[in-house]
């Protein structure tokens, strides 16, 4: 069959071009709008998710050189923090220094060479040790001397050459420990400021005996004098069993003793002299409690102690708050090690530490009891040691070879485990959740996300608390009763309210509101709830006045009758609150030295809770401004727009305004409320200004109405400055910011659900 | 407290006591308008100077050309239009001798006593029994069996019944145009009213709808006084006693339904009713 060929369109059936193309083009520039906001959202998810993935990483090592050693019989070996002349310690304390000149260098490589130590001919070594995390060789003698060796790295920079490493060693004058003449066994030294404390296990006469001494610095005239003892203690008296192990901290106030029994002391030194502070058994409840190798981690609160079987513990100090000391107590415990370790080597960034023997090496991270890296080696490790910046291993094999390893492992805390376990801090009881991302690298960053979210929604809660009843009780009541007139003002104005910038209302909530509502609570509360009476009293009464009266006011202006008489009752609860307050919350001000009401005193001294000025009330409020006219906005709308004649048709069949509101109205509307709640919900849980200012960014995790909160978005805020670009804060952020985001889109998810069922019970007559 | 216009005279009891009535009381005239103006807002006069009296019992027909007044009319009888900023009214109506306007008065008591059907069917978003006991549930009547009963005899009388009787809780919305305009008579006569105003109710109804509820009216008009709106002409000479036509808010003429239709006294009447107006 034969298509009538096409006739041609007679001008005035034609489309313009302009239309034709205007219309392609606006619809192409929505679809492309449309389009980009999707892919837009798509990629800050991606984005954000990039930005937080490597903190779910563990540690990443890589086998990178291997170098010759001298033929000597090292035991010991460390390296300067970058990375390019690592030391070796001899058995009999002699020090050498290998120039990797890992990077190519354009001057002339120094090879292998050595310091002098300063030791006398008649010094013969007994004991030689080394502190991983401070470069301090501890030496001790066959006649009961000692000295400390510290090594020292200095970057110089002669013309023509590039950087050069310029090691070198600072040397304690040699002295004497515990009894002349009989050899030193183990030796430990600890220094801070002008406190300096070694202690030893010297061997006399077959019987092992503890030796400490103080070290002072005598002034002189024109300059600090030389090093020499201050106080010897014996503290053979003080044994228990025989000494195995001892430890000093930098702190150098107390001596860690284990004995061979798997006891430790932990003897403290004051200024009578030391005294037995706590005994404790780490390894208690297993069938080897010896202990093997007792050492600290960075900041040395923490002691990391193995057993025979390879078990591994870590005690850490804590402040008891019964006795008010500071004692050890068990916060960890590792899986075991396949054999007992001969090496322990502590990171100097972070709470991570290297343990190995033989060919196997661990590489563990104590505050979250991660593992970061655990695996063997293709040789014997005699030694292993953390690089100063945590970015590599060395380690001495049994053929004098030096390994050189890379490490990458930006995030060792970051994880799970530090996100949304308990833990049990150092220097705090009991496993917690906390927040405090930033301190001295020796301090335990805290960054657990759950008191955030917990702060999160608390003032989410409280926002919410306040608005919701307000925002839809006027959005029914200006949708529905106000006059038509009247309307026409307040709905701009509640929505230039909603632009108003946050960082105004956090301004006012922190300066003014919050002093004034902290400190008159009752009256606050008198006075909302005086508002409320006295419009309750006012409506009943209204409904039994006569109606000659009660029907000269206008309709929609019944509100000025109302408000009148309700504010007044309002001001008398308020007043009644400062009566009530003298009445009833009477406390004893130290400051005045008199009973005076206070509520806030009341709270805290006799609920035994937490009163801050910046409060999750206050917050409320504050919030509640922000928060109110955006659902009262959406949902005056959604009120509105039930067909008038649902309304009509109800109040004709004789149900009142109200009735008709809350029967017919409100549940047609609910689809649009319901978004409405939702849109506040998300804006709360954003929210960042007026939390930043108005609650105290103390990390809370009750819901306590007299504290303040940190919340997800306010600690981006506040942290931000603090995070170093890909550090793990600033990745912790981008996680905090994940979080808020998959809370959102999650509950938006829901609510559109419920939204589109909600719809769909309640869909008008289309 | 409600006043309501016969204090000693309850609605539910007046079918009761029709039997013992005498005819001449019982057609009485129910609604008096007089001197009647009304103004949307201050310039704009609706209604013109109205007088008339609607009987009871009876069905009494506005007809007249479109924007003419006669929903604004209708509007007033049951004060609906209230609700609409900047309105004012002169004279007054009277419903059994008393003013719709006495600050005594209680405007849902005078809803409920005129029972109304409006142009577009508008039954709420609930089910079909929600819809029909709404009257009784605001006014905070709630045993079952009354509402149940009421359902019933709603449902029957506006010849709804048989059609929804197995679905009364599906919602409303399922219903077609010709059974939701049938369900709201019958919501709009489940409080058993004195009045029923139907403005247009068959506008948007097919024939066979349609004639369903002329039927409907016919029946109805035993027990309740009908005022309706309409514009088929066939309509108001079928269902009315009465008609009055209305025009530029003027009632022009107002008599028995066969006078208006085969004797109008008014060459525009006779022009509109014979379908030579504009
Ligand atoms: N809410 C209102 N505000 C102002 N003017 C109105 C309003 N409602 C109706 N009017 C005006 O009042 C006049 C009468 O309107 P009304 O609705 O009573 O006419 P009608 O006779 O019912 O017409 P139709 O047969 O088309 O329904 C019209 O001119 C209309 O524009
Ligand atoms: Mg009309």
């Amino acid at each position: 069959m034969q298509k009538p060929p096409l006739k041609a369109v007679p001008e005035r059936f034609q489309v313009a071009a302009r239309t034709l193309f205007f219309d392609k083009f606006m619809t192409g520039l929505i679809m492309i709008g449309g389009i980009s906001i999707i892919v837009a959202v798509f990629f800050i998810f991606v984005f954000i998710g990039a930005k937080t993935l490597p903190l779910f990483r563990s540690a990443d090592i890589e086998a990178k050189a291997v170098f010759a050693l001298p033929d000597e019989a090292f035991i010991f070996l460390g390296i300067d923090e970058w990375r390019e002349v690592p030391y070796f310690v001899s058995e009999n304390a002699d020090i050498y220094f290998v120039d990797l000149e890992m990077e190519s260098k354009d001057y002339e490589n120094r090879g292998t060479f050595r310091l002098p130590n300063n030791l006398p001919d008649d010094f013969v070594v007994s004991h030689i040790s080394l502190n991983t995390i401070t470069d301090e060789i501890r030496v001790g003698s066959e006649d009961g001397r000692f000295t400390i060796i510290d090594v020292n790295y200095r970057p110089t920079y002669p013309a023509d050459t590039g950087r050069i490493i310029e090691p070198s060693l600072s040397i304690l004058p040699i002295l004497n420990i515990g009894r002349e003449g009989h050899p030193i066994l183990e030796l430990r030294y600890g220094s801070r400021g002008n406190r300096r404390l070694a202690a030893a296990i010297q061997e006399v006469d077959g019987r092992t005996e503890l030796h400490a001494v103080t070290l002072a610095q005598r002034r002189g005239l024109f300059a600090a004098g030389e090093l020499t003892e201050d106080r010897r203690f014996d503290l053979t008296e003080l044994m228990r069993d025989t000494p195995t192990q001892i430890l000093i901290s930098y702190e150098a106030d107390s001596i860690l003793v284990a004995y061979e029994s798997g006891e430790v002391d932990y003897l403290f030194l004051t200024s009578t002299g030391f005294s037995l502070r706590q005994s404790f058994t780490p390894f208690e409840d297993s069938v080897e409690p010896g202990i093997v190798s007792m050492d600290f981690v960075l900041g040395d609160v923490s002691i990391v102690v193995t057993n025979s079987k390879g078990e591994m513990r870590v005690w850490s100090v804590y402040l008891d708050p019964d006795t008010s000391t500071r004692v050890f107590g068990h916060t960890k415990t590792f899986p075991a090690l396949e054999t007992p370790a001969s090496y322990f080597s502590a990171s100097r960034r972070n709470k991570a530490f290297l343990k190995g023997s033989e060919n196997f090496a661990s590489l563990r991270f104590m505050t979250t009891e991660d593992i970061r890296w655990e695996g063997t080696l293709p040789f014997n490790a005699v030694k292993g040691f953390i690089t100063p910046r945590y970015d590599g291993m060395i380690f001495l094999d049994d053929s004098n070879h030096l390994h050189f390893w890379d490490l990458d492992d930006e995030h060792p805390i970051a994880g799970w485990t530090s996100y949304f376990r308990r833990i049990a801090y150092e220097g705090r009881q009991g496993e917690i959740y906390d927040w405090q991302s930033s301190g001295p690298v020796e301090f335990e960053r805290k960054l657990s996300l759950v008191p955030l979210i917990i702060g999160t929604m608390k003032g989410t809660f409280y926002a919410m608390l306040v608005a919701v009843p307000i925002a839809l009780l006027s959005a029914i009541y200006v949708s529905q009763f106000l006059r038509p007139s009247l309307k026409r003002v307040v709905k701009p104005t509640m929505e230039i309210m909603a632009s108003l910038p946050s960082v105004v209302l956090g301004f006012f909530a922190a300066l003014w509101l919050s002093p004034l509502i902290s400190n008159a609570v009752p009256s606050v509360v008198l006075g909302i709830t005086g508002l409320f009476a006295g419009a309750l009293i006012i409506g009943i009464g209204w409904g039994r006045l006569p109606n000659h009266i009660r029907l000269r006011i206008p309709n929609g202006t019944e509100f000025i009758v109302v408000a009148i008489p309700a504010f007044v009752v309002g001001v008398m609860g308020w007043n009644l609150g400062v009566r009530i307050e003298d009445w009833l919350f009477l406390q004893y001000d130290a400051d005045l030295e008199r009973e005076v009401g206070s509520f806030r005193l009341w709270v805290v001294n006799t609920l035994g809770m937490d009163f801050e000025t910046r409060n999750a009330f206050v917050v409320g409020f504050a919030m509640g401004f922000a928060v109110i006219p955006i659902i009262f906005t959406i949902s005056e709308d959604a009120l509105s727009n039930v067909p008038k004649s649902f309304q009509s048709g109800s109040l004709a069949l004789g149900a009142s305004r109200w009735q008709t509101a809350i029967r017919v109205i409100l549940p047609t509307a609910a689809a649009g409320i319901f978004s409405a709640l939702m849109i506040g919900f998300g804006r709360a849980i954003g929210e960042t200004m007026i939390m930043v200012m108005a609650t105290g960014n103390a990390v809370v995790q009750d819901f306590n109405p007299f504290t303040g909160m940190r919340t997800l978005s306010a600690n981006i805020a506040v942290e931000l400055s603090e995070a170093e670009k890909d550090g793990t804060l600033y990745r912790t952020l981008f996680l905090c910011a994940m979080i808020l985001f998959l809370f959102t889109f999650t509950l938006n998810t829901i609510a559109e659900v419920l939204r589109q069922w909600l719809r769909k019970r309640f869909r008008a007559v289309e | 407290m409600s006043h309501s216009i016969r204090t000693n005279r309850n609605v539910m009891t007046k079918q009761a006591d029709a039997a013992n009535d005498s005819d001449a009381e019982l057609r009485g005239d129910i609604i008096q308008i007089k001197d009647y103006n009304f103004f949307y807002d201050q310039n704009s006069q609706v209604l013109f100077n109205l007088n008339m009296e609607i009987p009871e019992r009876k069905v009494t027909a506005f007809i007249g050309p479109s924007g003419c007044g006669k929903s604004t009319l209708l509007r007033n009888l049951n004060r609906m239009n209230d609700l609409i900023d900047g309105i004012r009214h002169e004279g007054d109506i009277l419903i059994d001798g008393h003013s719709i306007y006495d600050p005594l008065l209680e405007v849902i008591s005078l809803r409920k006593r005129i029972g109304m059907v409006f142009q577009k069917s508008n039954p709420f978003p609930k089910t079909i029994y929600e819809n029909i006991v709404y009257s009784l549930r605001v006014a905070g009547r709630s045993k079952k069996s009354e509402l149940d009963e009421t359902v019933e005899r709603s449902l029957k009388a506006a010849a709804l019944w048989d059609e929804v009787k197995d679905r009364l809780n599906q919602s409303a919305f399922g219903l077609s145009g010709g059974q939701m305009q049938r369900l709201c008579i019958a919501r709009a006569i489940a409080n058993s009213p004195e009045i029923l105003l139907m403005d247009e109710p068959c506008s948007a109804l097919d024939p066979i709808a349609t004639g369903k509820i002329e039927e409907l009216i016919h029946e109805l008009k035993k027990d309740y006084t009908i005022v309706i709106v309409t514009h088929n002409m066939q309509q108001a000479a079928r269902v009315s006693d009465r008609t009055a036509f209305f025009y530029l808010g003027k009632l022009i003429e107002y008599n028995d339904t066969e006078s208006i239709f085969m004797n109008p006294k008014n060459p525009q009447t006779e022009a509109y009713v014979s379908g030579r107006f504009g």
